[in-house]
């Protein structure tokens, strides 16, 4: 709010150009996580299904399933395992299908069963 | 959706084409102006907040062509947040039935997309359930910013990112 002020104070105009041009305060948006698959074994993706709150995860052979629509962004799998989960940084999140919120994350030396497995 | 007078009734073949061009004409058609009516089927009232925002001069809606309208009959958009409790589910319907066609539905938050509750004796868990959802908005709550980018991919002036994305770091996020 107090930049908002200043900014105001400044150009005269507080509102956002988004979507013209990008908004400098989407970058401290909570959003879904981004993982590492090099670091993501199947271990920690055993543990990611039994902590998230709102079952985003599952498991599905040599996979991980993220669900984006469900997750609540709370930031439980990154402090679960901060080597293998980064924050994603981005919320231009909305889907025309459902199912395009439906990722696939391959897990280390899995990838290569995903097919046969899945 | 519902279809216009002149279109053709039976193309078998290229029927997904020509809903989808339908759809994109449509959209365009409300791409001007677009009236929304917000509808709160059990949330926790955060979604309500941020799009109450929606109209701070910071975001200023308006300058877009979107306005907030109480009346179901003016409005061209539902936005339903909550996890469609059974209990509202009728009044969910009538709101959905009194509004004109062509309309659209947006499911907003996590509730709204089936995150967070099963289907249980109190609710559905997801809107999807019960009412025909053509744009789904995440977020626990959606940002101003990502309820606009849902607003604008809804009447077409704005591509769809979510298909196009990983959630792997360093890949092509």
């Amino acid at each position: 709010m107090p930049q908002w002020f200043v900014k105001g104070l400044r150009r005269g105009v507080v509102t956002t150009r988004y979507p013209a041009r990008p908004d400098p305060l989407a970058a401290i948006l909570p959003g879904p996580p981004a993982f590492r698959p090099d670091a993501l074994t199947s271990r920690i993706a055993e543990d990611l299904v039994r902590i998230c709150p709102s079952r985003a995860f599952a498991r599905a052979g040599g996979t991980l399933i993220f669900d984006a629509g469900a997750c609540t962004a709370c930031g439980r799998c990154r402090d679960q395992a901060p080597a293998a989960v980064t924050v994603s940084g981005e919320f231009e999140l909305a889907a025309t299908d459902r199912s395009a919120l439906i990722k696939r994350i391959p897990l280390r030396g899995e990838a290569s069963t995903d097919e046969v497995t899945a | 959706m519902s279809s216009e007078p002149g279109a053709p009734a039976a193309m078998p073949a290229g029927l997904d084409a020509t809903a989808d061009e339908l759809r994109r004409r449509i959209a365009r058609q409300f791409g001007r102006s677009l009236h929304i009516r917000t509808l709160d089927t059990g949330s926790c009232a955060a979604c309500e907040q941020e799009i109450r925002m929606l109209a701070a001069p910071h975001y200023d809606l308006h300058r877009l062509g979107f306005f907030l309208t109480p009346a179901p009959r003016h409005a061209d958009l539902l936005l339903v947040t909550g996890p469609m409790l059974r209990a509202f589910a009728s009044a969910a319907r009538k709101t959905y039935d009194a509004m004109p066609s062509p309309k659209f539905v947006v499911a907003t938050g996590a509730c709204a997309l089936g995150g967070v509750y099963q289907p249980d004796e109190f609710s559905y868990g997801s809107v999807a359930a019960h009412l025909p959802v053509d744009v789904w908005i995440p977020g626990c709550p959606p940002s101003p910013l990502a309820l606009l980018q849902g607003l604008m991919v809804a009447v077409d002036r704005m591509a769809e990112k979510a298909s196009q994305l990983t959630f792997i770091a360093g890949g092509t996020l």
